[in-house]
């Protein structure tokens, strides 16, 4: 050994070695990726930004539609007969047209019919009591002792609606018809005007309100009669049909059908949800509103995203033509930029997440009907959001695949 | 005072001499402490007799058609197994040309150009990052990763060497970051470096997976004169203890004296 070793200095203190960090366990690749965005400590918190408020912009349209179109079409759902006849002139149960109640009656002679059941729906106006002014409220007739549709509630409080003049408020009707709900927590049952009657509401039940109809009131046959005067009790709504056990609803139908001739129409219960979520969609443009806003979410983080990464690649092109000069392969740089649009959407889309929980909440408060999370929603949300991140990623990189190695020296 | 202080006097680690690098060069197999003896060399390390490149013919031109405008011509020289070469010559000369056609960067045209036993005027792509992963580059600019410290962007060098294990990849980057004088920066990100410490990790960073050949391209042209002579002096311990041949392009007249020979290159052809 004749030459001297530069450089080392004496005593030299032992130095601290890191050890293999978790990140790294995972992937290299991953550890390297994570220590290039968290370098900038204010870039990732603008890339994390930009991806949380197009994560925030998705779930809340997209939650705000879908609970809009649910809301909507609550009441359908909450049919529990096999069949359900309607006229044909009806769009939507909210606005509906009458049939004769003596077609209905004729299904009853079928052997696979158990039992059916008149429904009535009309639009009252109803008087607010507090603010002497009146709104228009949907008003639901149907047996309150065995009712075939899910009003929970309902029928526990039979025998009080089979008295005169009683009906039941939905505790989600807004709030445009005065605080129904805490007068009857405070004081019970309390007395107001429909359609100009005087009628006694002895309490609330939880339904659902629709983006066609502000609120609901449901009461027993012949009080909505004394409700609506001018209609004939025998021109009904709704037919609700029970099958035997057993009963293949779709095979009974085309038997039934020839009993009903041509002034009705027979649905399916799943066909009458369908009807009213397409009447929901065409009468009012929540599809393309929110659809819309779930879109231009997307694009925000698309882009904020691709600006990073493409910064990012860009600054690093050197440094990145000398990896690959020393012999790392296109596929190890791909998979850095890969991991940070990964990176991306996970800090993105966690406080997304919560941020759109709480916007739920206000939005229930606002538009007056419930929101909540739906982990399918949750789901769809955060693979768009990795999508998004991935495909900046892979416009990012069609710079990073160009790059000569030979350019470095 | 800094470390890029001239070179201290022979250190005494352990109050031996500093080990042969090859001692703990990269094993083929998994054992993990190597014994007295040096771990059995990888594969090509026993052919040290051969030349680490031999250029024959080489010749090399940019563009094509019109633009066609040719770099170098008729090229024939030899690197040996331990040798110091340096590569001088007037400015757009070809000497950075010449050193990426045997890193293979790019591609000869004609000629034949062997590096490390490797025939490159006849190899695939894949072939090319295979040869590259066995040579240390040594760049103008340090190329530093700068949101890495100076220990990540060694240790970095291992993802091309996985069957390396942890243990040995810590020991190497720890031996390569003292022997370039940074044992106290380990953790410094470049930016807290100066320049002739950045240099430095980036000499560690092309030495540390023990390459067979290195070539280095004004690796002083950023530096200081006392820093710049500092890193040649390294470089050039590093390859008389490892037998390392380097291939270095230089316009700095005094580090010349630490070459073994010296080519002198003009217009693309060798001066005799
Ligand atoms: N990518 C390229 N395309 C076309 N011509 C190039 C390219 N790279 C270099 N050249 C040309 O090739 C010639 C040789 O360049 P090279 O970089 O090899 O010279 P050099 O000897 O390294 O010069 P210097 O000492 O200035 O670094 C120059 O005339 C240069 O303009
Ligand atoms: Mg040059």
């Amino acid at each position: 050994m004749t030459a001297p070793l530069p450089f080392q200095a004496p005593g030299a203190t032992p130095p601290t070695i890191p050890s293999a960090s978790v990140l790294r366990r995972l992937s290299p690749t991953l550890e390297i990726a994570w220590r290039q965005l968290s370098y900038h400590r204010t870039k990732l918190a603008v890339a994390s930004a930009g991806v949380l408020v197009a994560v925030m912009l998705m779930l809340v349209q997209l939650g705000i539609r879908e609970g809009a179109l649910e809301n909507s079409i609550s009441i359908a759902r909450r049919v529990q007969a096999d069949l359900v006849v309607t006229s044909p002139r009806t769009r939507t149960i909210f606005q509906s047209a009458q049939f004769p109640r003596r077609l209905l009656y004729r299904l009853q002679g079928h052997s696979a019919v158990q039992h059916v059941q008149e429904m009535y729906m009309g639009q009252a106006r109803w008087r607010n009591p507090w603010q002497h002014n009146e709104h228009p409220i949907s008003v639901f007739g149907i047996d309150p002792r065995s009712p075939l549709i899910d009003f929970p509630g309902y029928s526990d409080r039979a025998d009080e609606l089979l008295l005169a003049d009683r009906l039941i408020f939905d505790r989600n009707n807004r709030t445009s018809y005065g605080p129904v709900r805490e007068q009857l927590a405070a004081s019970g049952p309390f007395e107001t005007e429909i359609n100009h009657r005087r009628v006694q509401i002895i309490g609330a039940i939880p339904v659902g309100i629709s983006i066609v109809s502000d609120g609901n009131l449901f009461l027993a046959p012949h009080n909505f009669q004394r409700l609506f005067p001018d209609r004939s009790p025998g021109a009904i709504d709704l037919g609700l049909v029970q099958l035997r056990p057993g009963e293949n609803p779709e095979l009974v139908r085309r038997e039934l059908l020839s009993l009903l001739g041509r002034e009705c129409r027979l649905l399916t219960r799943q066909e009458l949800i369908d009807a009213e979520t397409r009447f929901v969609q065409d009468s009012a443009p929540i599809d393309f509103i929110f659809g819309m806003g779930a879109v231009v979410g997307f694009f925000i983080g698309f882009v904020v995203v691709y600006q990073i990464l493409y910064t990012e690649v860009i600054n690093h092109l050197p440094q990145f033509a000398t990896l690959k000069a020393m012999g790392f392969s296109d596929g190890t740089l791909l998979r850095i930029v890969y991991w940070q649009g990964f990176i991306l959407s996970v800090l993105g889309y966690l406080p997304g997440y919560l941020m759109a929980l709480w916007l739920y909440q206000i939005a229930t408060r606002a538009i007056q009907m419930p929101f909540s999370m739906t982990w399918q929603r949750a789901t769809l949300v955060f693979s768009l959001t990795l999508l998004m991140c991935l495909l900046s990623a892979t416009i990012a990189l069609q710079k990073v695949r160009r790059v000569d190695p030979a350019d470095v020296f | 005072m800094s470390s890029d202080s001239p070179p201290h006097p022979a250190p005494s680690r352990s109050g031996s001499n500093p080990r042969d690098l090859r001692e703990v060069a990269l094993p083929a197999g998994n054992h993990a402490s190597p014994g007295p003896e040096p771990a059995a060399p990888p594969t090509g390390r026993t052919a040290t007799s051969l030349p680490a490149i031999v250029a024959r013919n080489v010749a090399f031109a940019f563009g094509t058609g019109e633009l066609r405008r040719q770099i170098l011509f008729d090229l024939s020289f030899e690197v040996a197994s331990g040798e110091i070469v340096l590569l001088t010559g007037p400015s757009g000369s070809g000497k950075t040309t010449l050193l990426t056609l045997i890193g293979g960067l790019r591609r000869v045209e004609s000629g034949e150009l062997t590096v490390l036993s490797r025939p490159l005027h006849h190899a695939l792509p894949a072939d090319l990052v295979a040869s590259r992963r066995e040579i240390g580059f040594i760049f103008q600019q340090h190329n530093l990763l700068e949101f890495l410290t100076a220990w990540q962007n060694v240790e970095l060098m291992f993802q091309l060497h996985p069957e390396v294990s942890a243990d040995q990849v810590r020991d190497r980057t720890l031996e390569l970051l003292t022997l370039v004088g940074l044992a106290e920066r380990l953790h410094h990100h470049p930016s807290q470096l100066s320049g002739g410490q950045r240099q430095r990790v980036a000499i560690a960073r092309a030495l540390v997976t023990s390459p067979r050949l290195i070539l280095a391209d004004e690796p002083t042209a950023a530096l200081d004169s006392q820093t710049g002579r500092d890193v040649v002096e390294l470089l050039q311990w590093l390859a008389r203890t490892n037998g390392c041949p380097i291939l270095m392009v230089t316009h700095d007249h005094r580090v010349l004296d630490v070459a073994d020979r010296i080519l002198h290159i003009e217009d693309g052809r060798l001066q005799a």
